[in-house]
């Protein structure tokens, strides 16, 4: 039986993955994406926490429809602002940003 | 057995996460995304959650992949440069994210959760659909909101003019 | 069958009326032809004029609604009267500045009225979720208001890092929900507070985990440093009339959703996360204050400045009490009128292109532009909170609140802080005033829209400043059930 100490640590994990991909990252799909894979994350807590917290009315995987929703929106948003500064500027990379920079 | 499946979930997806966020070239980033989302969804069928697991597969998979996909497509040339992206600092990253894992984990393990042992309603479809009408349609609609400004957003942003 | 619960449609109507003014000025902008900006703006006015009359009606009402996801009690309305007076401020500002960078079209509109439903949402949210939806509804158009100059690269540029920010501060606040939620099993902040009773958070490493990363996401809509550095960039990138919606309504609603959450929600763990807020508070003001000293550039300054004042609000977060509160919705509405009245001025002098920015081009504009340099003196007064200015009475009142809460190196480390600001905002003036005049083509016409914006900017700086106890009644009352 997977314990729901499996699912959270999975989910830290994956959370970790895109916080890296974030900090390291310097192409703004490639950014995104990690973004994608926090958000991923967090719902993979959503329905484990339902699943074993309280499994009868499903609240968490409700929050988890309205995060995937959001994600989408992001993603479509952020998608065409990369269009337009490539298309008007031909700039892929944000070298300028350093989000470790305080 | 759902232990084994479990773990082999979980290796997909973190190797194909870690892949995401290491591979010079983008467009493979992006393969690897959707094995990593694919492999979600996986784990919410494990989770008993029928309904998300198809949410997953058809929005994330089939709608937000392939809007990267198609915006990798439109601002690299695929044929004839490589694409490329590097990782900057990562080994700084790599410590501090290492840290926040450790950190993360700890507090997971000395945590002592409530654990209901209830069973979930099959399918679960039903009672997402009954709770989004009643006790969450003021989340329900302003979800609506978020799409139709990303929707307009979107066109005003990228369109020529 | 399904059973529809009773909907108490009233807790959303400012809500409902800034939407529907929303929806009206795309269809308008749809199918109107010809000159449309006259028509597009008055609707845009009706709605903010509409959605505030129906807040200041439900004055002492106390609507709640939606399985108790959002509660309009004063503390609520009052910020959504704020919001109101931003965006009809930022109205009065855009009009001219569009047509002068020739970038007008309808959606703008719609941007700043659906931007203004989120942090309405995000104001009286009462539950977790409904709170991160209302974060997104708000900063969704605001990405898309910062990349609004399509054709400049600063402002694409602002755009792709406020998103890139946006979205990992939204990521990182869903996953502290995440754990809030598993934790107590709800994300209602009274059913938060309840079962939060008896608990110590060092006994709970993973809510304190996910109350920080709610935190820590809220803190990049404030600017708190160290999750600040978007902040100049973006302000300067973005058209300048946004840039001052920027500093004043979302900053408000992040403060709203924070002062909730952590006064009610998780008032019974304030006492343990007092001293990380009082560290936030003392580096936000410190660097926002040292780096404006260095800038050039009149945006960058103001963008700095507003890192600054955020730090000051923090003060009053800090100290948790009934009159903190209080002292931050006064500086709030301060802040609104100063900083609305410095970017009037800022667009007043610039030229198409973004032009005349960097804050040596005024000297000497007293003698050939009297009005605009008193004007602009005025709001630098306040800004550095010199009295008899609204920016007085709002320090004064914080720091007031942070000595009588005990919090007496925290109040002495925001009085420095004010001195440090008064020597980059009094250069400002003595550049005006004392330099000689530089050599400029500068022709300043005075478009009615903006002087609109300018006057009511200062009226409420002088009005603050010298008549406060009218709006410290206000403030007394909207903080009234908030404890």
């Amino acid at each position: 039986m997977a314990t729901l100490e499996h699912y959270l640590i999975l989910s830290a994990i994956l959370f970790c993955i895109g916080v890296f991909g974030l900090l390291s990252r310097r192409n703004a799909v490639g950014i995104l994406m990690s973004i994608e894979l926090m958000f991923n994350s967090a719902n993979i807590n959503f329905v484990a926490f339902s699943k074993f917290i309280n499994p009868d009315i499903l609240t968490g995987q409700i929050f988890s429809v309205f995060v995937i929703a959001i994600a989408a929106a992001e993603a479509a948003v952020g998608l065409a602002i990369v269009v337009l500064l490539y298309r008007n500027f031909d700039i892929v990379n944000i070298d300028k940003i350093n989000f470790m920079k305080w | 057995m759902e232990l084994g499946v479990f773990y082999i979930l979980a290796a997909v997806i973190v190797v194909s996460g870690l892949l995401v966020v290491t591979l010079k070239n983008i467009f493979h980033s992006a393969l690897m995304l959707i094995l990593c989302l694919f492999g979600v969804a996986g784990i919410y069928i494990l989770l008993h959650a029928d309904f998300l697991a198809a949410v997953q597969v058809l929005l994330y998979v089939g709608g937000v992949t392939i809007l990267m996909i198609f915006a990798i497509m439109v601002t690299h040339q695929l044929t004839g440069k490589k694409i490329k992206h590097y990782n900057e600092q990562p080994v700084p990253a790599g410590l501090i994210i290492l840290s926040l894992l450790i950190l993360l984990i700890v507090s997971i393990t000395r945590t002592a959760f409530e654990v209901a042992d209830k069973a979930e309603p099959m399918p679960t479809v039903a009672v997402i659909g009954r709770a989004l009408m009643t006790d969450y349609v003021l989340p329900f609609e302003v979800v609506s909101v978020v799409l139709l400004v990303a929707l307009i957003g979107a066109i005003v942003i990228a369109r020529r003019d | 069958m399904i059973e529809i619960p009773f909907i108490n449609l009233a807790v959303i109507y400012p809500e409902i009326a800034i939407f529907t003014a929303s929806v009206i000025v795309l269809l308008v902008d749809l199918f109107m032809k010809g000159e449309k900006q006259g028509t597009l703006s008055t609707i845009t006015m009706l709605g903010f004029a509409a959605a505030a009359i129906i807040a200041s009606r439900q004055w002492f009402h106390f609507e709640t609604g939606f399985s108790d996801a959002l509660i309009a009690d004063n503390f609520a309305l009052v910020f959504k009267l704020l919001f109101c007076a931003a965006g009809v401020l930022t109205l009065f500002l855009s009009v001219h500045y569009l047509n002068r960078e020739k970038i007008f079209r309808g959606e703008y509109f719609f941007l700043i009225l659906s931007s203004t439903v989120g942090m309405m949402i995000l104001a009286s949210a009462n539950e977790l979720i409904t709170a991160f939806l209302g974060l997104e509804v708000m900063s969704v158009p605001l990405y898309l208001l910062a990349g609004y100059d399509k054709k400049k690269l600063l402002s694409n540029e602002a755009a792709l890092k406020y998103f890139l920010m946006g979205a990992f501060a939204s990521g990182i606040l869903i996953y502290g929900i995440a754990f809030v939620y598993g934790n107590l099993g709800t994300t209602n902040f009274d059913e938060i507070y309840r079962a939060l009773q008896g608990k110590t958070l060092y006994g709970e490493p993973l809510l304190l985990l996910g109350l920080g990363l709610i935190l820590i996401g809220f803190s990049f809509k404030t600017a708190f440093v160290p999750f600040h550095s978007w902040v100049p960039d973006v302000y300067v990138g973005t058209p300048t009339p946004a840039t001052a919606f920027f500093s004043i309504a979302p900053k408000a609603a992040g403060f709203a959703i924070l002062f909730r959450l952590l006064f009610k929600a998780f008032a019974p763990m304030m006492p343990d996360i007092t001293g990380i807020l009082w560290v936030l508070a003392v580096l936000t003001m410190f660097a926002g204050n040292l780096i404006a000293i260095a800038q050039r550039n009149i945006k960058r300054m103001l963008a700095y400045s507003s890192i600054a004042h955020a730090g000051y609000i923090l003060i009053a977060l800090t100290t948790g009490t009934a009159d903190g509160a209080k002292a931050a919705i006064l500086y709030l509405l301060a802040y609104t009128a100063m900083n609305v009245g410095a970017f009037g001025i800022v667009i007043l002098l610039g030229r198409e292109g973004e032009k005349d920015l960097s804050i040596a081009g005024y000297s000497g504009l007293s003698r050939r532009h009297p009005i605009a340099a008193a004007a602009m003196a005025l709001f630098m007064f306040s800004l550095a909170g010199i009295p008899p200015t609204a920016g007085f009475i709002g320090k004064f009142y914080i720091f007031r609140g942070a000595v009588s809460a005990g919090f007496i190196w925290l109040a002495i480390l925001g009085v420095v802080n004010s001195l440090i600001s008064v020597y980059y905002y009094l250069r400002v003036i003595v550049i005006m005033y004392m330099k000689p005049e530089a050599e400029s083509d500068r022709v300043i016409t005075y478009p009615l829209s903006l002087m609109v914006a300018i006057i009511l900017a200062a009226w409420g700086t002088v009005q603050i400043g010298i008549f406060p106890n009218s709006w410290l009644n206000l403030v007394r009352d909207s903080v009234s059930g908030f404890f």
